[in-house]
């Protein structure tokens, strides 16, 4: 194997962030001299990326990960270290790099909101200077995948979530990317939708040789896509290394979510470590160990009035929190 | 390149054309000024004859060719472009391997103007019918002289409001900076008031300043008023301030690319 794809050498990045209290006083004084606060959004970050892999990137929300994609992808300077993907540095922003890498970012990327995406993905042939037979090629293998046509004559804003995202996707490859940047690309899509993209992005590697890394907030896509794990928590990269390991090192814990048939609470500490779930409050929840879930839930119907039940995977934020933060 | 400018102009078209209602109210909203002018001026000139030797059909022949000059060197960027900046969504632009700037804005202004023509035309014939401007002199020379002319006022036009349309990478003010530069053009175009009706002074100053070129510089081609000397000194500064309107938005538009890297995008 010669050089990697992906190179990242110390690459760090702190924000500053204009800061000021609240109140009269306070605006009145931020105008003459400012208050900066440097926030550290990725510091000292270190890997290397070979041709093909499809690496899952996670972390907790402001842990850094969307800053590194950005920073690989061009679209931010570091302030700190150096990366080179393909043989580019990509904040020089060259054209030659940006025809050759594809950055899936949200929702609202690179189709026009008011037109259908029939007429963006034209637009993005004439862009990525792609000929005729080459487009029609690709765009066919996007369609027999994501299954675009129903969708491309449609105002883009009248698809549902699922269907833009199929094609932002599709719009983002269009000129066949050798290294494919995706910031969640799953966010919003129900199961079948998230199953769908998946096997699409292994597909697409498999045929194509293409370099992915991918951020995700659902464990499924990580687990689902990717051999090789980076977790970045507070900017420092904790993690890197294959899957299975990772599982090892995290305990594998569950949810345990109840909703009693009395108000009162009964007392759930007995069975598990009681967890605060914002959004879900009807219900208390429990944290116990995975092979623990069938004694502890058999143990629960049998001893309380449940009206429901559920077992979940933690969030994944709570997973690194745990691994990583003790 | 051909190709990219031809699927930009469908995909602006297209746009516009969804909001074809609103885009008609902002035409008429912008033929305003220029026809209060028209009216102001020509009832003063017919109370007292002429003012500085300018009749009433004189202002009225300056301002319907001003009104035609104008809808070809005008431009929307500020409007269309500024926004992008400020809430992030110009990222997914960057990251594209053309320019935003000089492609696909470039291209929307464009569509912009091809689409509001549908409304300019009847409200000029109307006003044509009204006030019946004195075109007698007109000719084909003057025109065609006057094309190039008008394709550099738009150009140096448009590249001097992108580069104040790029300080939104660096502050949120920049819809108040615009209408200062739009102040200066109302003055130093000949659109408030034609240039030699102006104070000595503002007329030496005024020609050697761009916004003439927007304005007053294709009237007077048109209209036939030129020496040869004056069409070849307009060509003259025309190009010294395209040169300079090109060198002053690339800078700030590659330091403005710069900062918005470095603060987030």
């Amino acid at each position: 194997m010669s050089s990697p794809t992906i190179l990242v050498e110390n690459l760090s990045k702190t924000y500053q962030v204009p800061e000021r209290e609240g109140g009269f006083g306070a605006a009145v004084r931020s105008f003459f001299k400012r208050k900066h606060k440097d926030v550290k959004a990725v510091q000292e970050v270190n890997f290397k990326i070979a041709q093909g892999e499809i690496v899952g990137f996670l972390g907790p929300n402001g842990a850094g990960k969307t800053t590194t994609l950005k920073m690989l992808s061009g679209l931010l300077h570091p302030t700190g270290g150096n990366a080179n993907v393909l043989g580019f540095t990509p904040w020089e922003l060259r054209p030659e790099y940006l025809r050759s890498m594809t950055l899936v970012m949200g929702q609202r990327n690179r189709l026009s909101w008011d037109i259908p995406a029939a007429d963006s993905f034209l637009l993005n042939q004439a862009i990525y200077r792609l000929p005729d037979d080459e487009y029609q090629k690709t765009y066919k293998e996007l369609d027999e995948l994501l299954e675009l046509e129903p969708l491309m004559k449609k105002p883009v804003r009248n698809l549902s979530l699922g269907e833009r995202m199929k094609c932002e996707i599709a719009a983002g490859l269009l000129h066949r990317p050798k290294v494919l940047f995706l910031d969640e690309p799953t966010i919003g899509l129900d199961i079948t939708g998230q199953a769908r993209i998946r096997e699409f992005l292994r597909e697409y590697n498999r045929r194509t040789g293409a370099t992915i890394l991918l951020t995700s907030h659902y464990m499924a896509d990580v687990t689902a896509l990717c051999e090789r794990i980076i977790i970045i928590h507070h900017g420092i990269l904790k993690y890197d290394g294959g899957i299975n390991d990772l599982s090892r090192k995290i305990a594998p814990f569950k949810l345990i979510g109840v909703r009693l048939a009395e108000t009162n609470s009964h007392d759930l500490r007995k069975y598990g470590t009681p967890v605060q779930n914002e959004e879900d409050w009807e219900k208390q929840y429990i944290q116990v160990k995975a092979e623990d879930v069938t004694r502890i839930t058999s143990g629960l119907l049998a001893d309380l009035p449940i009206h429901d039940i559920t077992i979940t995977d933690p969030p994944i934020e709570d997973v690194i929190e745990q691994a990583f933060n003790q | 390149m051909f190709k990219i400018f031809q699927r930009l102009w469908q995909v602006n078209w297209a746009e516009q054309w969804q909001y074809r209602a609103n885009l008609i109210m902002y035409l008429l909203y912008w033929l305003v000024s220029p026809i209060i002018y028209l009216a102001v001026w020509t009832s003063i000139a017919n109370s007292k004859g002429s003012v500085n030797g300018f009749t009433a059909n004189d202002f009225v022949t300056y301002y319907m060719t001003l009104l035609v000059v104008d809808q070809v060197t005008s431009n929307i960027v500020i409007h269309t472009f500024a926004y992008k900046v400020q809430d992030g969504t110009l990222a997914g632009e960057l990251i594209r391997p053309i320019h935003p700037m000089l492609t696909n804005a470039l291209v929307n202004n464009i569509a912009f103007k091809a689409l509001t023509i549908i409304g300019f035309i009847p409200v000029w014939i109307i006003l044509f019918f009204l006030y019946k401007p004195d075109y007698s002199h007109l000719t084909l020379t003057g025109i065609l002289v006057a094309i190039p002319a008008m394709i550099i006022g738009f150009l140096v036009g448009f590249l001097l409001s992108a580069a104040i349309t790029s300080l939104a990478f660096w502050t949120t003010r920049v819809y108040s900076i615009h209408e200062f530069y739009y102040a200066m053009i109302l003055l130093f175009s000949g659109q408030f008031v034609p240039l030699p009706l102006m104070p000595k002074l503002i007329q030496d100053v005024a020609q050697y300043l761009p916004f003439q070129l927007l304005i007053y510089f294709p009237i007077q081609l048109i209209l036939g008023k030129l020496s040869n000397a004056q069409i070849v000194q307009g060509y003259v500064t025309g190009t010294i301030w395209l040169v300079v309107a090109i060198s002053v938005f690339n800078w700030i538009w590659r330091n403005g690319v710069k900062r918005f890297s470095a603060v987030g995008a």
